[in-house]
């Protein structure tokens, strides 16, 4: 368990309380309007929502400006994500300082996908740190109160640092070693990407064996077809199961918005409540639920681990 | 060696657009090896471009000299200083250091100033073949292969990560921007394994030192390589039986080559 508890996120795991996080997307807009209201949605059910670097590296808000204004507008805790696709250890090192100087109580360090993959590809991928050494770095700034050079750092920020883990990976043992290592460099928690099989997630645990920093398994129950196609389609290291993916299919032929709404619906309580029965039973301390522009499924999603 | 393609015929032309009289330089290195810069490379631009109503003064310069070297490069435009003179532009048949070469020494050593323009676009220093070549090492000025089981991850992972794999591999362990490409970080993992030393993987290794990589970077070679250096390199018994050697083996056909 991490030396030193900053988040609320982090307290609740110390606690032994099985934690639930959320995930909001700022958009290519001049605002944040949409994951502020996701986010007040949310408020209650979540002890705290990541707010996400220009995932799949689509461009869009500042995932450090969204972060401090959600947390700012709605009270709900933000889980900073940083991914190094796009910044150098300077510019690193200068918003990890400017997610304290703002508030910011945790950060999710992420290598990033490749630009190649988002909407800018022409982009020059940075990469000049990897996850482990981001996480290595804001151990240091959080913890000695220096930067990677050993030069001081006045007032250091006081952060809780999380990894990911991609339990569907296709060759497991480098991808179970290079979580080994993010735990060995400080790692406070890790939180998954999303996993859809039972027996995925049983292996990654066998696999991982017995760790002290807390697990958040990653569900994504989408809110439309479209949503989950393009996540198995696009999202790396993901494979979405093809029944769900045929019974979400279905519902595009429903007219009657509410009928759609309440079929969709009720496709993700069916499919995640025996997902999250069987969760009860792994090692795993929550659930990241990365309902993205979907909350109104976190609540009886929740009930289900009640 | 430098793997170099030659550029689409449109955008030639767009650089020589107005411009009527035209030398073409062929390369005698690495564009000869990949066929962008040899004599019938510089014949084929020369026949393209003269269809287009251009003239054109061919320099073709043979194996072994490369137009990046500026001894080597200034014999062969020394040689048609007439007609670089006289023309509208230079086509450089080379990958850019040929071209910035050429720019430079026929303006502060032959007091020509004429636009020189690329024929090919370089890819990369690449290594393999005898059909396919892979870009492996980017002369980073801080080799990191004594860490890495022997594969460069800055190079060969897509993402250039010191600690990886990422969280992208695709089934078949290849990599997450390219499905044709195998993860450098599963290679590296199998490697490992396989010497035996594995726990090194779950050491983190240090961001690279990117400081030691000030472009431009400036070389200084106490000793250049003297004609008769260069004559007794190649007039040894080891030289003459490895040519020989070569010229005997069999070329294996494309499909037998080992996948990548």
């Amino acid at each position: 368990m991490a030396k030193e508890v900053y988040s609320q996120m982090m307290k609740e795991l110390g606690e032994g309380k099985y934690v639930f996080t959320g995930e909001l997307e700022p958009e290519k807009a001049g605002n944040v309007d949409a994951p502020i209201k996701a986010a007040k949605e949310m408020m209650g059910l979540v002890c705290a929502c990541n707010v996400t670097d220009n995932p799949q590296s689509f461009a869009y808000v500042s995932s450090l400006a969204a972060a401090y204004k959600i947390q700012l507008e709605t009270g709900m805790e933000c889980v900073y994500q940083l991914r190094c696709s796009d910044r150098n250890r300077m510019a690193l090192l200068s918003d990890v300082l400017g997610a304290g100087t703002l508030g910011l109580k945790s950060i999710l360090a992420l290598a990033g996908d490749h630009v190649a993959l988002g909407d800018t590809p022409d982009a020059k991928p940075v990469f000049d740190l990897d996850s482990t050494t981001l996480i290595h770095m804001i151990r240091k700034i959080v913890d000695e109160g220096k930067d990677l050079g050993g030069n001081e750092i006045e007032d250091p920020p006081k952060l809780n640092v999380g990894g990911a883990a991609a339990p569907g990976a296709a060759h497991l043992p480098s991808e179970v070693a290079k979580v080994k290592r993010k735990i060995k460099v400080g790692v406070d928690y890790i939180q998954t990407q999303v996993v859809y099989y039972q027996d995925v997630l049983d292996k990654f645990f066998k696999e991982l064996g017995p760790t002290d920093v807390p697990i958040l398994v990653g569900i994504y129950p989408a809110k439309s077809f479209g949503s989950a196609d393009f996540f198995d389609k696009y999202v790396a290291g993901v494979d979405v199961p093809p029944d769900y993916l045929v019974a979400m299919k279905e519902t595009k032929a429903i007219k009657d918005k509410e009928k759609k709404r309440e079929e969709v619906d009720r496709i993700n309580l069916e499919f995640f409540t025996d997902f999250l029965e069987h969760l009860k039973g792994t090692p795993a301390a929550g659930c990241h639920m990365m309902a993205v522009g979907y909350p109104r499924i976190v609540g009886p999603l929740k009930k289900v681990m009640d | 060696m430098i793997a170099q393609e030659q550029k689409p015929m449109e955008e030639i032309l767009g650089f020589l657009n107005g411009k009527k009289n035209i030398v073409v330089v062929g390369c005698g290195g690495c564009a000869t090896f990949y066929h962008t810069g040899d004599k019938k490379a510089v014949d084929d631009m020369a026949g393209k471009l003269e269809k287009e109503g251009k003239a054109v003064t061919k320099i073709s310069m043979p194996l072994g000299m490369s137009a990046c070297e500026n001894e080597k490069l200034s014999i062969f435009l020394k040689k048609k200083q007439k007609e670089v003179e006289n023309c509208d532009a230079i086509l450089m048949m080379s990958c850019g250091d040929g071209v910035q070469v050429a720019t430079e020494y026929t303006e502060e050593e032959m007091g020509i100033i004429k636009n020189v323009y690329p024929a090919n676009d370089a890819i990369g220093l690449v290594g393999g073949g005898p059909y396919k070549f892979k870009e492996t090492c980017q002369s980073c000025g801080m080799c990191e292969l004594g860490k890495t089981a022997g594969i460069c991850p800055l190079t060969a992972c897509g993402k250039g990560l010191m600690n990886g794999p990422c969280g992208g591999v695709r089934e078949g362990d290849k990599c997450e921007i390219d499905e044709e490409k195998d993860c450098a970080w599963v290679k590296i993992y199998k490697r490992m394994e396989k010497l035996g030393e594995l726990d090194d993987f779950e050491e983190m290794n240090d961001p690279h030192e990117w400081g030691k990589m000030k472009r431009p970077r400036l070389f200084e070679l106490k000793e250049p390589m003297s004609m008769m250096d260069m004559m007794g390199s190649m007039m040894n018994l080891n030289t003459i039986s490895g040519y020989m050697s070569l010229m005997f083996a069999k070329t294996p056909e494309p499909e037998e080559e080992k996948k990548e």
